[in-house]
């Protein structure tokens, strides 16, 4: 059958991939700490019909060869770990990272997972969780009774107490950094898990050896560009016209031999 | 037989060969750095015996590689590198040999060595690139690599080492089976100083559109005329044997 056929069939796959990346980016224009995403094209292999090279005979080479490449694949996605704009909200636990690191979250099932959404609330216990109701490691428990959350860059958390003139201090917010974050696996609701491409996680306090500094009050916002998108979303959708272009025209050839044969 | 069904017969089975050549480079229109594979028909004799030279079959052949220059696409990130005009980014294999290639998606893997997109260590001056852990990375237009290690202010920027890049001769590199290029004679290629980068921006695939997608419309008209030559056979064949029959 014509090879045109199904290499044309990946491309129309690989377009296919790309439209949805794109989709996936501009439906998250306005989630908190949203990283966006770009799908990552290479060349499939190639077979080589004619090696360039191969003896014509006793003393003549092939000057040139066949190679016919099988068509284009989705290498991956590639998370961009670019910086979102802040943006003040005033609330006092929204907490925005200025620079790199993650906020450490613990899962239902005990492992931790990374976060940059910083949209924290308090639980029934008094706990700070995130939206989902995971807690923030290291737990940090507000007492009923206090008034005023206060988050330093640093990450320490303090509370005033009333009848108390001098604030208590609930604990400290650690951040993590990773060699590789474009490595991390995104599972859903904001929440990245290490994976053996990521490297492990190197924990610190804000605004120390690199890490970003914990800004109280603003919430990051995503950081996909909607122009970029949509000027992606055409090259797409032009691309995939013409890979189709091709499939109907190999369909085209085939019908003429079989009607004509 | 008639010889002329074979002779079409060739010729549109090479036509199907050349729509693939195109489809693929179609298929790549947006993948980073690709280069456009060219293909060429070229005609060969058939010696016969009786010394007349009726019979050239029609065969297609890949000649090589456009080597123009893509378009630089602005990405705005730090990693990604674009060659501008001629020349390779050097890449090491998993057999070691040096592999090179038009696309600068770097990454940075766990172990912290400067990666391609396809995941092959990235070469510097002296083999792969380690960089240590870093706040920010600047890659300069003479590919050299600077960070500013983690914990450390700007005025502590080190420079850690420099993308080997190359500019050999096209015709003394090819694409492997991989889609990578190598040299032919398996010697790696210099470093060559004047090769220049742009870091912030991609190259995009150097496949002009129109051009593949007039070259397969025209191919199938051709595959057209070669079934027809194969029904002007079948024709010529039938008048024989109705010419020869005895009624």
């Amino acid at each position: 059958m014509q090879s045109a056929l199904w290499v044309s069939k990946t491309g129309l796959a690989a377009q296919d991939t790309a439209l949805r990346t794109i989709s996936n980016n501009l439906a998250n224009v306005s989630t908190v700490g949203f990283k966006r995403d770009r799908a990552v094209f290479q060349d499939l292999m190639y077979q080589i019909d004619q090696q360039p090279g191969g003896m014509t005979s006793q003393d003549t080479t092939n000057p040139s060869g066949l190679q016919l490449g099988v068509g284009v694949r989705v290498a991956g996605t590639q998370k961009e770990f670019t910086e979102g704009a802040l943006q003040t909200t005033g609330q006092s636990l929204d907490l925005a990272i200025e620079g790199r690191g993650f906020f450490q979250i613990t899962m239902p099932d005990g492992t931790l997972g990374y976060s940059r959404s910083g949209t924290f609330q308090l639980d029934q216990d008094g706990r700070i969780v995130t939206a989902q109701g995971f807690p923030v490691e290291p737990a940090i428990n507000v007492p009923a009774d206090a008034n005023e959350i206060t988050i330093g860059v640093d990450g320490t958390v303090s509370v005033t107490i009333p009848g108390s003139a001098t604030p208590s201090q609930l604990g400290n917010l650690q951040l993590v950094s990773f060699m590789n974050p474009a490595g991390l696996e995104a599972v859903g609701s904001n929440l990245y898990r290490e994976t053996a491409a990521s490297g492990t996680p190197q924990q610190g306090t804000p605004g120390e050896n690199g890490l970003g500094q914990v800004v109280q009050g603003a919430l990051e916002t995503s950081n996909v560009s909607v122009v970029e998108e949509l000027v992606n979303m055409v090259a797409t959708q032009r691309a995939y016209e013409m890979n189709s272009r091709v499939i109907s025209s190999a369909d085209q050839m085939l019908q003429f031999l079989t009607q004509n044969v | 037989m008639d010889r002329l069904l074979y002779i079409s017969t060739i010729g549109a089975a090479h036509i199907e060969r050349a729509q693939t050549l195109h489809a693929h480079n179609l298929a790549n229109v947006s993948t980073t750095g690709f280069r456009a594979d060219f293909a060429q028909a070229q005609s060969r004799w058939v010696d016969t015996p009786d010394g007349y030279p009726a019979r050239v079959y029609g065969i297609t052949e890949s000649p090589g590689t456009d080597h123009s220059q893509g378009m630089l696409r602005a990405t705005g990130r730090d990693l990604d590198v674009a060659v501008e005009g001629s020349g390779f980014l050097a890449v090491q294999l998993p057999d070691g040999s040096e592999g090179y290639t038009r696309a600068g998606d770097l990454g940075v893997d766990s172990l912290g060595r400067l990666v391609s997109g396809e995941g092959f260590p990235v070469l510097g001056e002296g083999g792969p690139i380690a960089l240590p852990p870093f706040t920010q990375i600047f890659i300069g237009g003479d590919g050299g690599i600077t960070v500013q290690p983690e914990g450390q202010g700007p005025e502590a920027l080190v420079q850690v080492d420099r993308l080997k890049l190359v500019d050999p001769d096209p015709s003394e590199v090819a694409k492997d089976a991989t889609g990578l290029f190598r040299r032919t004679d398996g010697v790696p290629a210099p470093a060559d100083p004047d090769v220049k980068v742009v870091s912030g921006f991609l190259e995009d695939s150097n496949v002009n559109a129109v051009n593949e997608l007039t070259e397969i419309i025209s191919l199938a008209r051709q595959f057209e005329l070669e079934v027809r030559m194969m029904q002007m056979a079948e024709t010529m064949d039938e008048s024989a044997t109705t010419l020869v029959r005895v009624s």
